[in-house]
C-alpha cells in the first residue's frame, strides 16, 4: 500500500517538488526584503520559517484526492477496503516523507545558514518535523472536506485549527533562545500530533464517505 | 431507547410548533431580566477600586464570551447527535447556531478591545486568550462559508457536522488559555469549583445579565432555527399548513 502510494506520489514530480520549491524561494526572498538588516537577519527569521513551513504544506496537500475523485479511483478505493483510514495515513506518511520531511531538513539547513548557530538549528529540527506532520494531517482534513471545491475553502476552514500549533512553535523557539525547558513543547506537539495521527484519518475518510454517497 | 426519544421529540414540526408556543416567554423574560441588571449594573454598583467605571463592560464582555463558547459547544452537540441518529432537527441547529456564534464571538472580541483601551494601555494584544477567541470566530466564518458553497443540503451537513467537532478542540484551549499561559487577560473570575473573585455588589447583575444575554441569545437561535426549518422543509405539506 505504502509503495504503492509513494510510486504515485513520485511520479508526480510538481506535487511533491513544487512545494519544497515554494518553501525555497519564501526562505531565499526573505533576506532579500530586508536588505539593509543583514545582521539582524534572526530577528524575523522564524516567524518566516514557520509560515513558509505552514504554507508549503497547505500547497503540498492541494491536489492529495483530487485526482482520484474525478477519475473514480478514490470511489473503487473506498469500496475495496473496509480500512479506508489506513490507506488515508498511509497517503499522509508518503506525503510528508517526500515533502513535509525535506522541508524539515531544509529548515534545519536555513536555520544553521542564518542563525551559525548549531545547537539552535537542531533544536528547531524536532520542532519542524512534528509540526510539518500536524499542518499536514490538518490540510489533508481541509482538502478532504472541499474536495470538489477547491482548496482555498479547504484551508480556510483549517487554518484555524493550524494557527495553536503555531503559537506553540513561538513559545518553544522562544524556550530555546532563552535556554530553557523547550522539551515540554515538544511533548505538547507529539501528545497533539498522536491524537491528531489517529482521529485526522478515522475524519477524513468519514468526510470523503460523505462526498461520495 | 434514547433513539426513539430523541425522534419523537426533535421533529422539525414538534420543535418548530413548541418553538412557536414558547419563543415569546423566553424573549420578553430574558430582555426584562437583561435590561434590568445592565440598568443595576451601569446605575447601582459602585466604581471599582482599580478600573474605575470601565469595568461596567462586563455586563456586555462576559455574556458575550460565555456564549461564544457555549454556542460552539452546542453546535458539537448537534453534530454529534446528528452524525450518530440521523436528526434532521440537529442539522438544522448547526447552521442556525453558526452565525449567531460568530455574532456574540465578535460581540466579545470588539467589547474586549473597547475595554483594552483604558485598562490595558491597548486594544489588542496578541496573548493566548484573545487569539485563541479571534480564531473561534474564524473558525465560525469557516463553518458557514463550508455549508454555503454546497448545494447539496444532506452532503454540506454531514462535512459540516464533522469539521465543527474537530474544531472543539478549540473550546478547551481557550478556555484554558489564561490558565495555561501568562497572558494579559485576567483567570476566570467565576469557577464552578471556587468561590467567585468579583464582590457579590458586581457579581449579581453579571449573574442576570449573563442570564438575560443567555436567553436573547436562545430566542435568536430559535428564530435562526425556524427559518432553517421553514427553508428547508418547505415542500412538506405541514409547512404549508403552518405558514
Amino acid at each position: 500500500m505504502f509503495k504503492l502510494e509513494f510510486l504515485k506520489l513520485r511520479k508526480k514530480t510538481r506535487s511533491w517538488l513544487g512545494p519544497i520549491l515554494v518553501f525555497w524561494l519564501i526562505m531565499l526572498a526573505y533576506p532579500l526584503t530586508v536588505e539593509f538588516l543583514q545582521d539582524k537577519l534572526e530577528i524575523g527569521f522564524f516567524s518566516v520559517l514557520w509560515i513558509a513551513l505552514l504554507i508549503s504544506m497547505m500547497l503540498a496537500t492541494e491536489d492529495i484526492f483530487s485526482e482520484d475523485y474525478n477519475d473514480g479511483s478514490l470511489e473503487q478505493t473506498l469500496i475495496k477496503n473496509p480500512t479506508f483510514s489506513i490507506i488515508i495515513v498511509t497517503k499522509i506518511f508518503t506525503y510528508w516523507l517526500l515533502i513535509g520531511l525535506p522541508i524539515s531538513i531544509l529548515s534545519f539547513v536555513f536555520s544553521l545558514g542564518t542563525t551559525e548557530n548549531l545547537s539552535l538549528s537542531l533544536s528547531i529540527l524536532p520542532l519542524a518535523i512534528i509540526s510539518s506532520y500536524i499542518f499536514l494531517n490538518l490540510f489533508v482534513l481541509g482538502n478532504a472536506l472541499s474536495l470538489n471545491k477547491g482548496s482555498v475553502l479547504g484551508a480556510l476552514v483549517t487554518m484555524p485549527l493550524a494557527l495553536p500549533v503555531l503559537i506553540v512553535l513561538g513559545k518553544g523557539l522562544i524556550a530555546i533562545q532563552l535556554d530553557i525547558n523547550y522539551q515540554s513543547f515538544i511533548f505538547l506537539l507529539l501528545g497533539s500530533l498522536s491524537i491528531i495521527i489517529v482521529a485526522i484519518p478515522i475524519v477524513v475518510s468519514y468526510v470523503i464517505k460523505a462526498h461520495l454517497e | 431507547m434514547i433513539k426513539k426519544f430523541i425522534h419523537q421529540f426533535a421533529s422539525p414540526k414538534t420543535y418548530l410548533y413548541q418553538v412557536s408556543r414558547f419563543y415569546k416567554y423566553i424573549f420578553y423574560f430574558s430582555l426584562v431580566i437583561y435590561i434590568l441588571s445592565i440598568i443595576w449594573g451601569l446605575f447601582f454598583t459602585p466604581e471599582d477600586f482599580v478600573q474605575g467605571n470601565s469595568y461596567r463592560i462586563i455586563y456586555l464582555h462576559v455574556p458575550a464570551s460565555f456564549l461564544s463558547q457555549t454556542l460552539y459547544l452546542a453546535m458539537a452537540i448537534s453534530s454529534i447527535t446528528y452524525l450518530i441518529w440521523r436528526v434532521k432537527l440537529a442539522a438544522y441547529l448547526i447552521i442556525a447556531i453558526a452565525p449567531i456564534g460568530a455574532m456574540t464571538t465578535f460581540i466579545a472580541l470588539i467589547s474586549g478591545s473597547i475595554w483594552g483601551i483604558p485598562t490595558w494601555g491597548t486594544w489588542w494584544q496578541w496573548d493566548a486568550r484573545i487569539t485563541s477567541t479571534l480564531i473561534l470566530f474564524i473558525m465560525y466564518l469557516g463553518l458557514i462559508s463550508l455549508h454555503n458553497s454546497f448545494s447539496n443540503h444532506e452532503k454540506a451537513d454531514k462535512l459540516l457536522s464533522w469539521l465543527v467537532i474537530v474544531g472543539a478542540v478549540n473550546i478547551p484551549i481557550i478556555k484554558k488559555s489564561v490558565d495555561w499561559w501568562s497572558t494579559l487577560h485576567q483567570s476566570a473570575s467565576i469557577t464552578l469549583t471556587d468561590k467567585p473573585s468579583i464582590d457579590p455588589v458586581m457579581l449579581y447583575p453579571l449573574m442576570g445579565s449573563i442570564i438575560g444575554f443567555f436567553g436573547l441569545v436562545i430566542c435568536l437561535v430559535l428564530l435562526s432555527s425556524k427559518y432553517q426549518i421553514l427553508h428547508r422543509e418547505k415542500n412538506k405539506s405541514w409547512v404549508k399548513d403552518y405558514v
